[in-house]
């Protein structure tokens, strides 16, 4: 269970005792999939960012199954994030993307390997892997970043509007990819403002308005 | 099911070691070689001095007045190189493609690392009274006197060595706008003032304050050009009064004085330089498409066609007739050359200290950016800004007083020989330091966000991080910072004087031998051959690196 | 000699040569001189080769070092710990201080065979070479130069000189000695008129002779005497020409010294004989452009009887070591209003 609780943060360094610009509180089990819409400016980002902890909050707690992850660095929450873009290395060839999610030390085994190969021809993109990321498509390239947080041991899968300006065959691929990890228990937060892919995905929604979180 | 498999091989995020202050004590331990080497040196000095009073500092009544002058013709070196430097960066950024682009992009290179003595034979040759230009110059003013001569051959010698360097790292500075802006700017139909305002010197600025210090530094501590062209006691350097002071006095408490009023006034600068933030770099662009792309700029069109021939044309007339006149003095003195059997053994051996001086000067600068981009990622900024400035003491730090503090440590004795090489190794590496780290700087801590962000979540550090997502970006800038360290090393002379040789001459030693006995044909045919080596390596490292590896899976 | 081949054949194929260290290595004499003195062509080499036959199992070994100065400096640095033998390349504004710093061994080498134009019985320095100060002129240029310091002064102020500074170059350091002896009390004055004509004020003689002299700044720099004699041997010119002040020239001299220290002192004699040699004094001429310090006869090349033959003055070493600071300040006075 990840568990946020009045986790908030100030934009502007003030006093601490006035009211931050951002607070909310919320559960995620392992396998849920919860969808998170708002206007532009909520603080969608602010949000993702201090759950992956690339921002340090001014107070709260987060914990996953007790664990308290507040002051974890980003590598061990357990946590992959994929954007809508900019989710590859772009000097680096699909297969080392995809392994560094296997290794980060990128010490690979023959094995790992071909399943990397393997993994790849599975998700459609089969001889693709010499290719550096500026020579795929999005939605392709979109497809390797998902392969990847499948292959990572994740417990929580962060995703930032990663199937908008995609068309419908690749998005429903992408579906299917982020369907089999909460199949395999991990917890999935979605941001998208399009209803189609919270319909697919999203057992619970919530909404945020003005650093807050409240039910749709 | 293979994902199963991928799956069953996962790395554990929990149980890792942690590589993540790598970087840190990197430049932890080049911080501590630097200080060790240029606070080391002078401490050594301070400690054999028998008595310091800051008073002697002014007992010497003409100290004074050395000081105003060389704040004075810094400054204004510094602002006239600076202010020249923004229009031709300017143009060579708009004109993309013309007829000598690359020619000039070279010899801008050059002009940074031609030993002063043959910059003063080429600037003579050209700007002095019987000079090329002389013609010119009495048809203009009437007056034979010519203006090589006081303040303004000062400065013209230091625009001539620091025009062409400021315009090179503006230009690449330009560059580095990504292509999407430019994209945006032609479909706004962004016109000259447009174009400046939001992308040309929001660019300039981030780099003008650590250029002005570097150029200020260089023209600060400028000891040949400033004597030979000075036209007397009046216009003269510290460094002077330095040598005075240990070498014919031995005043070892004086030369300490001025090698740290030297180091405040340069320092000084520097912090205030640091403060400023901003990022230079002379590296290439990160992999965005290049600049302007294929379409016409707007703003190259009109009135900036005649404005911008201006500007090149003036820095082709800077840069190119000294260059000319030493490569012609030299090609006379070739055949002279060729009957000495000490030139190739001379250059074999230049070669082999530069590659030293160029390895040792990229790993300290490396290290140091790193340690400094970590420091300043956790919010510590004077401690990042100490950091970064240390690699600028040994520039600051006159070679004099260098080389005198080491000997001092290293006593009771330093033998001739490879430890006497060794040492201009060391020194060589640690003065190139300022140039490799502003070339190197944007590169390394211009991993963009987004990319550090998957890096650190995919918890790839220490070796790994630079080997994989840093060093591949690195490639290109790394080979330009190594051809500025490498170059700096073989036309340096000031290091290896200092400790002497057993009759076994680098290049320019070989050089300044030859001057000192006559032989100053075969002394500009050794320059020629020093410019021609300078110029391979740029273009040998330049090729070496111009494709990103491929990485291919088997 | 068979361990000297290979020690040769290392440092040979390692592209630098600095001592080898080897068991059986023969004795090496370690002398430290100024740099265009070791140069291919200067006297070095021949020096070199001829001194190692002559003592049949030693080595040659020369350190070289920027100049004069640095070369007293570097003695002072290393003090009793040098590790050179002999030091070659003092002159004579250095000997008072070099003398100061009781690191020197008297040469006890018979001085008769000298021909300086002054008498010399210094215990410690035994002089190599010798030369003066002088202008060089350019003759196509000033075919009709001042034949005095007095003419020099007077002259129209168009006519430029181009002289080096004292506080960083010996010939600087010579030219104020000079005027300081020809002038006096009245020096100042005389350099107030001199400074009407100087051009430029370069840190170094390299700086004047060969960016400044021979790209036809100025008709007039400060050499040596013996300047030409490098012009008309070697590039068969007679264009360059040192003019004859009647008022005298003042000397230099270069002398040799050994070390107290010294690991080898019999050898370092042996050198300091070598020194007042033919062996020796034939490669001075043409490969250090000064006079030899003893009559070689036929050995002179035929160039040197064509050189001014002016009178030479000087102070004491003692006396410049006592007075130049004052007279640099004096110098700066009168060159900085």
């Amino acid at each position: 269970m990840l568990d946020a609780n009045n986790l908030s943060f100030h934009y502007t360094r003030c006093d601490p005792g006035e009211t931050p610009d951002f607070a909310f509180s919320f559960r995620l089990a392992p396998g849920e999939c919860l969808a998170v819409s708002g206007p532009s400016g909520a603080g969608k980002s602010t949000l993702l960012n201090l759950l992956a902890g690339f921002l340090s909050p001014s107070g709260g707690r987060l914990t996953w199954l007790g664990e308290d992850l507040t002051d974890q660095p980003p590598w061990a929450r357990g946590m992959t994030t994929v954007f809508q873009d900019h989710n590859l290395f772009e000097h680096l060839p699909v297969w080392i993307n995809v392994g560094l999610g296997l290794s980060p030390d990128l010490r690979l085994s023959d094995d790992q390997r071909s399943d990397i190969l393997d993994g790849l021809a599975e998700v459609g993109l089969g001889g693709l892997h010499d290719r550096l990321p500026g020579e795929l498509s999005g939605g392709q390239q979109q497809r390797v970043a998902l392969l990847r947080s499948l292959v990572r041991e994740t417990r929580v899968l962060l995703l930032d509007e990663p199937f908008s300006g995609l068309d419908r065959g690749n998005r429903e691929a992408l579906w299917g990819l982020v369907r089999r990890q909460q199949a395999a228990g991990v917890a999935v937060l979605l941001v998208s403002h399009d209803p189609e892919d919270v319909e697919a995905l999203a057992q619970r929604r919530l909404r945020l308005v003005e650093g807050r979180l409240v039910s749709p | 099911m293979a994902s199963e498999a991928l799956t069953a091989g996962k790395a554990s995020p929990h149980g890792r070691r942690r590589l993540t202050q790598l970087p840190l004590w990197a430049g932890l331990t080049a911080l501590a070689a630097l200080v060790g080497l240029g606070l080391g040196s002078l401490g050594a000095l301070l400690v054999q001095a028998p008595g310091i009073s800051m008073a002697s500092l002014w007992q010497e009544p003409y100290l004074a007045g050395v000081l105003r002058f060389s704040l004075w013709q810094a400054s204004l070196s510094t602002l006239v190189s600076l202010g020249l430097a923004i229009p031709v960066a300017v143009a060579l950024a708009r004109r993309r493609r013309f007829a000598g682009r690359r020619l000039l992009l070279r010899a801008m290179e050059l002009s940074l690392v031609v030993p002063s003595l043959i910059a003063l034979f080429g600037l003579v040759a050209v700007h002095g009274r019987q000079g090329w230009a002389a013609p010119l110059w009495e048809a203009l003013t009437g007056s034979q006197e010519g203006y090589l001569y006081g303040l303004s051959g000062i400065v013209l010698a230091h625009v001539f060595y620091n025009l062409p360097l400021a315009a090179r790292l503006l230009l690449q500075e330009l560059e580095r706008a990504p292509a999407a802006h430019w994209r945006l700017a032609a479909q706004l139909g962004l016109k000259r003032r447009g174009i400046w305002r939001t992308l040309e010197w929001p660019a300039l600025k981030r780099l003008l304050p650590r250029l002005a210090a570097l150029v200020f530094t260089l023209c600060f501590t400028s000891f040949a050009i400033v004597m030979t062209l000075g036209g007397g006691p009046a216009s003269t350097t510290l460094e002077v009064a330095l040598y005075q002071a240990l070498k014919f006095d031995n005043d070892l408490a004086l030369a300490a004085l001025l090698a740290l009023t030297q180091l405040t006034i340069c320092l000084g600068l520097w912090g205030l330089a640091l403060s400023q933030g901003g990022a230079p770099s002379l590296a290439v662009g990160d992999g965005s498409a290049p600049l302007g792309g294929r379409w016409q700029r707007r703003d190259a069109l009109g009135i900036s066609r005649l404005t911008d021939t201006f500007w090149l044309l003036g820095l082709a007339l800077l840069l190119l007739p000294p260059l000319v006149a030493v490569v012609v003095a030299g090609l006379g003195g070739l055949a002279d050359l060729a009957h000495q059997a000490s030139l190739w053994p001379a250059l074999w051996r230049s070669l082999v200290m530069a590659a030293g001086a160029g390895g040792l000067a990229l790993t300290l600068g490396i290290a140091l950016i790193a340690g400094h981009g970590w420091l300043a990622a956790r919010g510590k900024r004077l401690a990042a800004g100490l950091m970064e400035g240390s690699g600028q003491l040994i520039l600051v730090l006159p070679a004099l007083v260098l080389g005198t503090g080491l000997f001092l440590l290293l006593r009771p004795r330093l033998g001739g020989g490879w430890q006497g090489y060794g040492l201009v190794v060391l020194v060589n590496g640690f003065m190139a330091l300022p140039f490799v780290m502003q070339v190197l700087r944007g590169a390394l801590l211009g991993l963009p966000m987004a990319q550090r962000r998957l890096a650190d979540q995919l918890d790839i550090q220490g070796v790994t991080r630079f080997r994989w997502l840093l060093w591949p970006r690195l490639r290109r800038p790394a080979a330009l910072a190594m051809a500025y360290a490498m170059t700096l090393s073989l036309g340096d002379f000031s290091v290896i004087a200092l400790f002497g040789s057993p009759s076994a001459p680098t290049l320019p030693m070989l050089l300044y031998q030859q001057l000192g006995s006559y032989r100053w044909q075969t002394a500009a045919a050794t320059a020629l051959i020093l410019l021609a080596t300078v110029a391979a390596l740029f273009v040998l490292l330049g090729w070496l690196t111009r494709r990103l590896p491929r990485y291919p899976l088997r | 000699m068979n361990a000297k081949a290979t020690c040769t054949l290392l440092s040979l194929a390692a592209g630098m040569s600095s001592a080898c260290v080897m068991a059986d290595e023969p004795r090496t004499l370690t002398v430290y001189t100024y740099d265009s003195f070791v140069a291919e062509w200067g006297p070095g080499p021949g020096i070199k080769e001829a001194f190692e036959a002559r003592c049949g199992d030693c080595r040659l070994e020369f350190v070289a070092l920027s100049g004069g100065v640095d070369l007293l400096q570097r003695l002072r640095l290393e003090g009793g710990s040098s590790a050179a033998d002999v030091v070659l390349g003092l002159d004579m504004n250095l000997m008072a201080e070099a003398r100061a710093l009781d690191l020197l061994a008297p040469h006890q080498v018979d001085l008769s065979p000298l021909t300086l134009p002054v008498d010399w019985e210094d215990p410690i320095f035994l002089p190599y070479d010798w030369g003066q100060f002088a202008f060089v002129y350019d003759s196509e240029v000033l075919p009709d130069p001042p034949g005095s310091f007095a003419e020099l002064l007077d002259a129209p102020d168009d006519l430029k000189v181009i002289i080096q500074d004292p506080r960083t170059s010996v010939t600087g350091l010579g030219l104020l000695l000079w005027m300081k002896r020809v002038y006096g009390d009245e020096a100042p004055a005389a350099w107030e008129k001199l400074n009407d004509h100087v051009l430029t004020v370069t840190g170094g003689w390299s700086q004047a002779y060969f960016s400044l002299f021979m790209n036809g700044e100025a008709p007039m720099v400060l050499s040596y005497s013996t300047s030409p004699a490098y012009h008309m041997a070697v590039e068969e010119t007679e264009r360059y020409q040192a003019a004859e002040f009647g008022e005298g020239h003042y000397l230099q001299v270069e002398t040799a010294a050994m070390l107290e220290s010294s690991e080898h002192p019999a050898l370092a004699r042996d050198f300091l004989d070598f020194v007042l040699t033919p062996g020796f004094q034939r490669h001075i001429p043409l490969g250090n452009v000064m006079y030899p310090a003893i009559d070689i006869g036929e050995e002179r090349p035929a160039v040197f009887d064509r050189l001014i033959e002016p009178e030479s003055v000087t102070f004491t070493p003692e006396e410049v070591q006592a007075n130049r600071r004052e007279w640099i300040r004096e110098w700066l006075n009168a060159s900085t209003r």
